[in-house]
């Protein structure tokens, strides 16, 4: 098992945004987690990473690297893309003796390559569009050969054309890396092509738990609000 | 019917006072973040732990950039009190003693201080709105993830140029005021160079110079980090970049001021 989440509970200013949630992904295992903006979707991904603390609750990693790709890329914009790329390379205690910067130079080149966007080592992010942010912060997110990768709606805000792409990529990885991945996302075109399983939040909980089939399938309550896009069911915006 | 405790809340007494503990609880919890962030810092600093490239380019931007500014706020805030110190004591038969007072003056508190202002303003808060920026859209957060820690790589040369190049900048700055007060002090009142200068010395010790640089350390160091931790805490987009620029600037003007309080206590009472 890579990640197992168990009983976990967040709270801010007094409100369960994620309200005793469990679930298990395993190695080369890609599951989606589904719901409304404000479910506590982003924050389960930053509780596994560990940039947020648990409330109550466990969650288990297997040994080796977590990786993340940012909603908005969030690459350095004061490094071109090989420094962006190799940052952990460069940074890292337990790395930075391992490589020559020969070697770091190869392994960007080959990062960048398996995310199509080679030679462009010496571009900054800002002269870069969207769609090749997120590639580069998926190449920056592999280059410690992680055994998980958590994808932060990596496909919001794109045009449908470099979405299909950045699918393709997520499948692609999975398949290359053997990683663990969880991908919080709104689109279904994104749950259809990359997801193995799917959960869905509402209000901090898991309110159905299933294959990408079983979801659309429409015979949860939530999960059919939320595949026909309705304003009638059981879920209303949070406040 | 409202019980008293309900109505004791309701009124504008309670507001207040709520308010005020709000704000004194924030400015503990600035006080112990930022203590935090300078121990740590001071932690990879005992320890080497420092990228000097890293280092060199701060230091370009703290000395190199702030420089123009910090001479022009310097040199212009010496010529406005020489022309009104000078011409009144060439007047009462003082003459002699303007380039001791102006001297002492530039020494011991303008050239230090004003260069921290225009520092403050110059590098202080870009330092602010650049990290803070980095928070707000999640680069902080990436580096985290990519298992750097932050204060290691953002606050360690960034504190260290200050510390290195603040002292740089209050010699040029206090070379350049006093030679700044010696051409004002000629126009003003037709006092000689040679008169200026040779009572210069007179009023400056070694003491004067240990202290100013000592003093010029701490500034540096206090606004990189002040100015770094209000931008390492920013949240909610512009709105909060903003907010910690404007915070970085505030607390790191009451920092120097008080720094200077204590080495008017410590050295010349």
């Amino acid at each position: 098992m890579a990640i197992e989440v168990k009983n976990l509970i967040k709270v801010y200013d007094e409100r369960r945004v994620i309200d005793d949630v469990s679930f298990k992904v395993r190695d080369s295992e890609t599951l989606a987690v589904v719901g409304f903006s404000g479910s506590g979707k982003s924050t389960i991904l930053k509780l596994i990473c560990g940039l947020v603390e648990q409330d109550s609750g466990d969650i288990i990693k297997s040994d080796g690297d977590i990786a993340m790709v940012f909603q908005y890329s969030a690459l350095f914009d004061s490094l071109n893309v090989a420094d962006n790329i190799s940052f952990a390379l460069h940074e890292r205690r337990d790395l930075r003796k391992k490589y020559t910067e020969k070697q770091i130079r190869n392994i960007v080149a080959e990062k960048l390559e398996m995310v199509g966007l080679k030679g462009i080592e010496n571009k900054f992010p800002s002269e870069l569009s969207g769609g090749m942010q997120k590639r580069v912060s998926f190449a920056r997110a592999i280059v410690t050969g992680p055994n998980s990768i958590l994808y932060d709606e990596p496909t919001s805000g794109l045009d449908p054309i470099s979405s299909t792409l950045i699918e393709d990529y997520i499948v692609r990885l999975k398949d290359e890396t053997r990683a663990a991945s969880i991908v919080v996302t709104h689109q279904m075109s994104t749950i259809e092509r990359t997801a193995d399983r799917v959960i869905m939040l509402y209000d901090g909980k898991i309110v159905f738990e299933g294959t990408p089939r079983e979801m659309l399938a429409k015979n949860n309550e939530y999960t059919k609000q939320f595949v026909t896009a309705s304003l009638e069911g059981p879920m209303h915006m949070l406040a | 019917m409202i019980t008293l405790k309900q109505y004791y809340r309701q009124s504008a007494t309670y507001k207040i006072l709520r308010g005020m503990l709000r704000q004194f609880g924030s400015f503990l919890d600035t006080l112990g973040k930022i203590t935090r962030n300078g121990i740590e810092t001071a932690k990879y600093i005992f320890h080497g732990q420092i990228r000097w490239n890293e280092v060199i380019e701060q230091c370009r931007r703290f000395g190199i950039s702030s420089l123009p500014i910090t001479l022009s706020i310097v040199s212009m805030t010496t010529i406005i009190v020489s022309s009104q110190v000078a011409n009144e004591m060439v007047k009462q038969g003082g003459g002699s003693f303007v380039g001791m007072l102006l001297t002492i003056l530039i020494v011991r508190e303008l050239g230090v201080i004003m260069s921290g202002f225009a520092i403050i303003s110059m590098i202080g808060s870009s330092l602010a709105s650049e990290i803070a920026t980095m928070r707000v859209t999640e680069q902080i957060d990436a580096i985290e993830v990519l298992k750097v820690n932050p204060i290691q790589y953002l606050f360690v040369p960034r504190v260290l140029s200050g510390i290195i190049m603040m002292p740089v900048v209050l010699i040029i700055a206090s070379v350049v005021g006093v030679l700044a007060g010696a051409v004002s002090s000629n126009l003003a009142s037709g006092l000689s160079y040679i008169s200026y200068f040779d009572s210069m010395w007179l009023g400056i010790y070694m003491k004067d110079l240990f202290v100013s640089i000592l003093k010029a350390v701490c500034f540096g160091g206090t606004i990189a980090l002040i100015s770094c931790s209000c931008g390492y805490y920013a949240s909610g987009g512009a709105k909060g970049v903003g907010q910690a620029t404007t915070k970085a600037v505030v607390w790191s003007f009451v920092a120097i001021v008080i720094w200077d309080m204590f080495f008017a206590i410590a050295f010349f009472f």
